[in-house]
């Protein structure tokens, strides 16, 4: 170890202690990548402090050595956000609590690396729950999902993770500390807290949260579609969407993901002959469900529906989410890599678009399976592939390079939910002009004027040069 | 006049050059808002029509002046509307709601105006016409400058074109006014809200005088919108019974509530808490009555403890004083809306902190787009 890498291990130590603070190869293995497979980075160090406090010591510690820094916390992002390369991971798994919950007025106030299932696990005795619930809800804490302004399942109804935060503190990159947003009344002036949610680690850490809950529905009604074709599943979707009723979750799975479901642990009925299964939900007062119910069951029959099946219990119910959300988890098995994409067209686009990435994906001799947020239009084409083998890589790349395209082309959104981190890097001028991107690095540089947080994530570094000089008059 | 982008990111770049002030102005319904604020008009407001409407996405992209009552009448043709109902006058722009952030009833079921919004062209102090967000309804590319422009009063940028995220219209949407026993305190009026197992598309509280300029009732009450399907909507009547006696009334009271502030009024919206609601709502009427403020119109959002006064105010200053800093009580916050120019010398900065000024120099380094309008001061923006 050189002397200013030993001189930083022995500041760090000072704040947090020797036990929270990993300098080993051994243990920076652990954080040299997340869930985007094919890229690693090795950090400087790995700092895991134990309070708010220690955080901005830790940070201004950082910032007064000029050292850049990358917060994490379960490290189960899809973009490569996390990923640090030769720079300080801030791990955030220590800050656990859940200082209060506030059943009256349907707000706890948590630490970042609470995880977001023992949120849910924490307010449900309450009666109430947190409604943002990404795949990976198991092990994503509350401070990543802030960070990649994280969605899920059930976002179609009751929306990301911008709609349920209230209010943050959040550690600048300089060390201080300030507060965006109100846990107590409505908030004035710039809106910093919907700013802040979804920039990815490169304005600050939030060491804070104040989390909306909402009441648990007083009933929940899904049912599961089967269709010969994917269109006749799109038009589906459109067909309920059109109703007026808002579903709580309006999810698609193609063919190859229901077969990779059922060939698992996780099997959980799906017809292995359909071309496309859509697993609906909705909730709420118990009076008038069963009409929703009936109308969707007539949308997904008037579509094409070969058959479609309504739970009959909590048990059944939980059987056919099983197989949506253990979909990764099948197509994990299927070889040693899983690319999870995420990208969002708009929902007329979907038969469309699902057809053109069938195309891509024969093209280039990829097994492309879909499941995805059909009612959002939120696409997430999947891969299984060996990253070991570098020219099926390079075939993976490609298709998925063509698939954002497409996506973009269809006037859609290169990531819905998992962010943009290093892996969407290279679409960002596809999507944007370059003052749209000067103007997002001058507020990144109000934030991080010497760019520490997070370096190189985001927004291309050139388009930032080129705002510098324009900006400056 | 200007009618293209073009045109008027060339008016700012311009005034960037000549550091001259200018003034936004959309349908001109807003400007009475925030704190005298003086500069070249710049017409927002002639910047008009839809640009993109596909029903099936129930999403619909507008330019900044196209008023609230066009984006009505193109999304009622397919069953749809905007779920923006703010109080604003006819004429008011699509542009101006979002750089208000203006919300009113419908907040409490469909979100605020900042969940509605999905993208944004704006032109930024320094001429640059700039795109944030998109047109699909779940998007996470890029830094969220949609949410910054949403509500900053067009300080940080000239608002020109927005994307926004519709709904099918229910099949069926109805309004109810409740009234109860006055001589009972409000916190036993409303307690048995919490157990009502109801989900209404808007619940507010309307004060007397607020009633009965409505024509639905002549004491205090509430003014409650259910939607959905029949089933649902009926059982929902049914157990309204529970707070008092339930009159149906036009939906349409709806629209009206949202033009009701008389002119020259001064508003504020106060807001704590949903558990101190009833306390927050005595304050301010007792708050009211106390600085002679007779028959203020005043509604509250119960469940999002907010409550919206609009009151006519003809005291000398000193009493205007304690009138600006005693509406809120201990706790709460107070964002005004409409004053005269004398009170607002009362009201600190909401964007006074360091980011916000950083914000403003980094987007507007001339601070020529609604100078003052947010009490910033010249020192803070020119650090």
């Amino acid at each position: 170890m050189n002397a200013s890498l030993q001189s930083l291990t022995n500041a760090l130590t000072e704040i947090v202690g020797a036990r929270w603070v990993k300098s080993r190869a051994a243990e920076l293995t652990a954080y040299d990548s997340d869930g985007l497979p094919g890229y690693r980075a090795t950090p400087r160090l790995v700092v895991l402090p134990g309070s708010r406090d220690e955080v901005c010591a830790v940070v201004r510690l950082l910032a007064e050595r000029g050292i850049p820094f990358v917060p994490r916390g379960a490290g189960t992002g899809l973009s490569g956000g996390s990923l640090a390369n030769d720079a300080v991971v801030i791990g955030l798994n220590r800050l656990t609590r859940i200082h209060s919950i506030d059943a009256g007025n349907r707000i706890a106030h948590v630490e970042p690396g609470v995880v977001n299932a023992s949120l849910a696990r924490a307010v449900s005795p309450f009666g109430l729950y947190y409604a943002p619930d990404p795949s990976s809800q198991a092990a994503c804490t509350i401070g990543g999902n802030v960070a990649e302004n994280a969605g899920g399942p059930h976002c179609l109804k009751y929306g990301v993770t911008l709609n349920h935060i209230a209010a943050l503190t959040v550690c600048l990159p300089d060390g201080e500390l300030v507060s965006f947003g109100s846990s107590v009344s409505e908030d004035t002036g710039y809106d910093l807290c919907g700013l802040f949610i979804g920039s990815e680690g490169c304005f600050g850490i939030a060491t804070d949260i104040w989390v909306r809950l909402l009441p648990v529905p007083e009933q929940v009604r899904t049912l599961l579609a089967d269709f010969s074709s994917v269109t006749d599943a799109a038009r589906a979707v459109s067909a309920i969407i059109a109703t007026g009723i808002v579903p709580a979750a309006l999810e698609m799975m193609d063919q190859s993901t229901i077969r990779a479901v059922e060939a698992s642990i996780y099997a959980a009925g799906y017809p292995v002959d359909a071309a496309a299964v859509l697993l609906a939900e909705v909730d709420g007062l118990a009076i008038g469900l069963d009409d929703d119910v009936r109308v969707i069951e007539q949308c997904c029959r008037d579509a094409g529906a070969r058959n479609v099946r309504i739970a009959s219990n909590d048990a059944d119910r939980a059987r056919l989410w099983q197989g949506r959300k253990k979909a990764f988890g099948a197509l994990g098995r299927i070889a040693p890599h899983l690319v999870v994409q995420d990208a969002v067209v708009p929902r007329t686009k979907l038969p469309q678009i699902l057809a053109e990435i069938h195309e891509i994906g024969a093209r280039y001799n990829v097994n492309v399976c879909n499941v995805f947020h059909a009612g959002d239009g939120n696409l997430h084409p999947n891969i299984s592939y060996d990253a070991s083998d570098p020219q099926q890589s390079e075939r993976v790349h490609a298709a998925m390079s063509e698939i954002m395209h497409a996506c973009i082309n269809a006037g859609g959104t290169i990531t819905g939910e998992h962010g943009v981190g290093l892996d969407k890097l290279g679409y960002m001028e596809d999507l944007f002009s370059a003052p749209s991107l000067a103007a997002m690095c001058s507020v990144r540089e109000v934030f991080d004027p010497e760019r520490r947080a997070n370096p190189g994530k985001v927004v291309p570094v050139h388009s930032c040069r080129e705002w510098s000089g324009s900006s400056r008059h | 006049m200007s009618t293209t982008v073009a045109e008027l990111a060339a008016q700012v770049a311009q005034a960037h050059v000549s550091a001259e002030p200018l003034r936004v102005v959309g349908g001109g319904t807003w400007l009475q808002a925030g704190r005298s604020c003086f500069g070249t008009a710049l017409r927002v407001g002639e910047y008009v029509g839809i640009v993109d409407y596909t029903p099936g996405d129930l999403t619909l992209t507008a330019r900044a002046g196209t008023t609230l009552e066009a984006i009505a009448e193109a999304t009622a043709a397919h069953g749809q509307w905007l779920p923006l109902d703010p109080e604003a006058l006819p004429g008011a722009t699509i542009g101006a709601t979002i750089a208000t952030a203006s919300d009113g009833p419908l907040a409490f079921a469909m979100g605020r105006v900042r969940d509605q919004v999905l993208g944004i062209e704006c032109v930024t102090g320094t001429g640059e016409v700039t795109r944030a967000g998109g047109r699909v309804v779940k998007n996470v590319a890029g830094f969220d400058l949609v949410r910054l422009h949403t509500g900053a009063w067009g300080t940080l940028g000239v608002i020109t074109e927005v994307s926004v995220r519709l709904r099918a219209r229910p099949e069926v949407d109805r309004a109810f006014v409740v009234a109860s026993d006055d001589r009972v305190s409000l916190e036993s009026r409303l307690a048995p809200l919490a157990d009502l197992l109801i989900a209404p598309l808007a619940l507010e509280l309307l004060s007397g005088a607020l009633a009965t300029a409505l024509g639905v009732h002549d004491h205090m009450c509430l003014l409650v919108r259910l939607a959905g399907n029949a089933t649902r909507v009926n059982a929902q009547v049914e157990a309204l019974g529970a707070l008092g006696d339930v009159k149906e009334v036009p939906v349409s009271v709806f629209d009206a509530l949202s033009r009701l502030s008389p002119a020259g009024a001064m508003v504020a919206r106060v807001s704590h808490m949903p558990t101190h609601f009833s306390a927050t709502w005595r304050h301010v009427m007792d708050h009211l009555s106390a600085s002679q403020c007779w028959q203020p119109l005043v509604r509250g959002s119960i469940a999002r403890g907010v409550v919206r006064v609009g009151a006519l105010f003809e005291q000398d200053v000193p009493v205007l004083e304690r009138f600006v800093r005693g509406m809120a009580p201990p706790g709460a916050a107070v964002a005004w809306e409409m004053l005269p120019d004398d009170g607002w010398q009362y009201v600190p900065s909401s964007v006074s902190d360091r980011v916000s000024m950083g914000l403003r120099r980094a987007l507007d380094p001339a601070w020529i787009l609604n100078r003052g309008l947010l009490g910033e001061s010249m020192d803070a923006v020119r650090v």
